[in-house]
C-alpha cells in the first residue's frame, strides 16, 4: 500500500509543478483579458443615486 | 525551539505583502456595479479560475488540518482530498447541477432556489449559507495567526500571557480587507493569481526538501510504527467506513454547493468554461492534503513527543520552524500567507455576497438600490464580516480534530442545500415544503452535535457518536424531508398560482 501513496505523492509533485508553471503564463493574460472587456463594458461606470 | 526565521525572511514576507496590496488596490477603478464586485462581470476565464479556485481552496487553515490528519491518521489521512478529486471530475465532466445553476445566469446558489420554491426558501436558503459558512471560515484567522507565530519560533504557551495572537490575527485582517472592500471580486481573482504562484511554489520546494532531506522511508516507517495498517488504508481506521462515508457526501456537497467553490463557476465566462476549470482543477484536491499530510508525517517522523506538546495541530509548523534554512524559511511564510489570504479574502467576499443578495433581497423588492449604493452595501458587509472573524476566531474554544469541525459546520448548510440544488435541477414534484423541512432537519444534527460537544454533561456523549455519524444523518435526513415533505405537498394542497 506505501506503493500506491509513494506514486501519487510523485504523481502530485509533478503535475503540480507542471500546472504552477502553464497556469501562471496563461492565467497572466487572462487577467489582461479581463480588464480589457471590463473597461470597454459601457455600463461600468457607476451610476449617479 | 530554535527558528531559522532572520530579516532576510521578513525581507522576503514583507516584499510579497507589497506586492499583494499593490496588485489588489490597482484593479478597484473597475468596480462600477454589483455584478463587477460579485462575479467579476463574469469575464473570468479558464486559468485564472483555475488559480482563483486552487488558491481560494488552500488556506492555512487547509495546510493546518490536513498536516494533522497526516500526523494523526497517516497517508489515509489525505483521502478526503482523493475524495473531492473524484467528485469535482465527475461533476466537471458531466455538469451535474453546475451547467442549470450556470445557464441560469444567478450571482448566488440561493437566486436560484428562488425561482422554484419562493422568496422564503431563498432567504431561509441564505441564513444557513452565511451561519454554516461563517462558523466554519471563524477559526480561518485564528488558526493562521497560529501558523505564523508558530512558524517564526514562538512559544505556544505565551500566546495566552500575551498579545502576539492578536496583533497577528489583526494585522492579517487588516490587509485582507484592506483590498477585498475596494476591489470585491476583481481583487480578490488578481491577488489569487499572485498567491497561487507563490504558495504553489513554496509547497512544491519544501516538499521536494523533505524528500531529500528526509526521504520517503522515515516516513512510511513513522506510520507504520504509530498507526500500523490504518496508517495507509481509511478501511482499517477505527470508525473507517464512518470516516469515509461522511467525506464521500461531504466532497460532493461542497463540489456542488459550496459557494466559495460555486462562485468560481458562478463568475465564469461560460458554462462550458466553468465545467473545464472543475475538471483541471481536480487533481488539485488530492495534492492540497497529500502535500501538507506529507508534512505533518514527517513531524512525525522526526520530532519527539515532548516536542510536539498536547497540541497535535501544532507539529507540523513546529517540525517547518526547525527544518527549513533561513530563506526558505521566508518563502514558507510569503507562500502560507499568500494562501491564507487569498482564502480569507475570498471567503469573506462569498458570504458577504449571500448576505447582500438573499438576505437582504427582501429589503431591495419594493425600491431598487442604485449600483452604487449596492456596491458600498456590499463593501460594508465584507467589512463587518472581519470584524466577526477578529472576536470569533479569539473566543471559540476548538475542540477535536479541526478538520471534524470544519466539516461539521461545513454541514449545517451543505447537507440541505446540496438536496435542494439536485432536486431544483432534477425533480419536478420537488416544492417549498420539502426544502423547508430539507433545511431545518440539514441544519439541526450538525448544530446538536456543536452543542452537546461543548456542553460539560453531554460532551462525552457527543464523543461517543462522534462528527461522523452526526454528519451522515444531516445528508440522510436532509434527502428524506425533502422527499417527504414534497410528496405531501403534492397530495394535501390544490394547486394554486404561482406555486412553489
Amino acid at each position: 500500500m506505501s506503493y500506491f501513496w509513494l506514486l501519487l505523492a510523485l504523481f502530485c509533485i509533478v503535475w503540480y509543478s507542471i500546472m504552477t508553471f502553464y497556469v501562471g503564463v496563461r492565467g497572466f493574460f487572462d487577467i489582461k483579458e479581463m480588464l480589457l472587456a471590463l473597461k470597454s463594458d459601457e455600463t461600468s461606470p457607476v451610476e449617479e443615486e | 525551539m530554535l527558528t531559522h526565521f532572520t530579516f532576510l525572511d521578513a525581507g522576503i514576507v514583507g516584499l510579497y505583502l507589497l506586492l499583494t496590496i499593490i496588485a489588489g488596490l490597482a484593479v478597484r477603478k473597475y468596480v462600477g456595479k454589483v455584478e463587477h464586485y460579485l462575479v467579476a462581470g463574469r469575464e473570468m476565464n479558464l486559468y485564472l479560475g483555475i488559480a482563483s479556485l486552487a488558491a481560494t481552496e488552500f488556506g492555512i487553515v487547509t495546510c493546518m488540518y490536513t498536516a494533522q490528519n497526516g500526523f494523526k491518521m497517516g497517508f489515509a489521512g489525505s483521502t478526503p482530498g482523493i475524495l473531492q478529486t473524484i467528485a469535482m471530475l465527475v461533476v466537471g465532466i458531466t455538469g451535474f447541477c453546475i451547467k442549470p445553476l450556470r445557464d441560469a445566469g444567478v450571482m448566488t446558489i440561493p437566486e436560484l432556489f428562488e425561482k422554484r420554491f419562493g422568496p422564503t426558501i431563498r432567504w431561509l436558503a441564505g441564513v444557513v449559507i452565511v451561519l454554516g459558512g461563517l462558523l466554519n471560515m471563524g477559526v480561518f484567522l485564528r488558526t493562521g495567526g497560529e501558523f505564523l507565530l508558530l512558524t517564526a519560533g514562538f512559544d505556544p504557551q505565551a500566546f495566552a500571557q500575551s498579545y502576539h495572537l492578536e496583533i497577528m490575527m489583526t494585522i492579517l485582517l487588516v490587509i485582507v480587507a484592506l483590498y477585498t472592500v475596494l476591489g470585491g471580486m476583481l481583487s480578490v481573482l488578481v491577488t489569487d493569481f499572485l498567491q497561487f504562484i507563490i504558495m504553489s511554489l513554496s509547497m512544491l520546494v519544501i516538499t521536494v526538501l523533505i524528500f531529500v532531506k528526509i526521504g520517503w522511508t522515515p516516513l512510511v516507517e513513522a506510520v507504520q510504527k504509530h498507526h500500523g495498517a490504518a496508517g495507509f488504508n481509511p478501511f482499517l481506521m477505527e470508525r473507517g467506513w464512518e470516516f469515509v462515508l461522511f467525506n464521500l457526501c461531504l466532497q460532493f456537497a461542497v463540489v456542488l454547493t459550496w459557494q466559495a467553490v460555486i462562485q468560481r463557476i458562478l463568475s465564469a465566462k461560460s458554462t462550458k468554461t466553468g465545467k473545464q476549470i472543475y475538471m483541471h482543477t481536480s487533481f488539485f484536491f488530492t495534492a492540497r492534503f497529500l502535500i501538507p499530510g506529507l508534512w505533518g508525517i514527517a513531524a512525525l517522523a522526526t520530532l519527539t513527543p515532548e516536542q510536539i506538546g498536547e497540541n497535535t495541530l501544532y507539529a507540523m509548523p513546529k517540525f517547518l520552524s526547525t527544518f527549513l534554512p533561513t530563506g526558505l524559511m521566508g518563502i514558507l511564510i510569503a507562500g502560507m500567507l499568500a494562501a491564507d489570504m487569498s482564502t480569507d479574502s475570498a471567503y469573506m467576499l462569498t458570504w458577504g455576497g449571500v448576505i447582500y443578495n438573499d438576505i437582504l433581497a427582501p429589503f431591495r423588492r419594493n425600491k431598487q438600490w442604485s449600483e452604487k449604493k449596492g456596491v458600498l452595501i456590499n463593501r460594508f458587509i465584507v467589512g463587518c464580516i472581519g470584524m466577526f472573524l477578529l472576536f470569533y476566531g479569539l473566543w471559540y474554544p476548538l475542540k477535536g480534530n479541526l478538520w471534524d469541525y470544519l466539516g461539521v459546520t461545513g454541514t449545517i448548510y451543505l447537507s440541505s442545500m446540496s438536496v435542494l440544488l439536485i432536486a431544483c435541477c432534477y425533480w419536478k414534484d420537488a416544492n417549498n415544503w420539502g426544502a423547508m423541512g430539507s433545511i431545518i432537519l440539514g441544519a439541526l444534527f450538525p448544530i446538536g452535535f456543536l452543542v452537546l460537544q461543548q456542553l460539560p454533561a453531554t460532551a462525552e456523549w457527543a464523543q461517543h457518536v462522534g462528527p461522523y455519524k452526526s454528519g451522515i444523518a444531516s445528508y440522510l435526513a436532509s434527502g428524506t424531508a425533502m422527499i417527504i415533505g414534497s410528496l405531501l405537498k403534492k397530495f394535501l394542497v390544490k394547486k394554486k398560482e404561482p406555486s412553489y
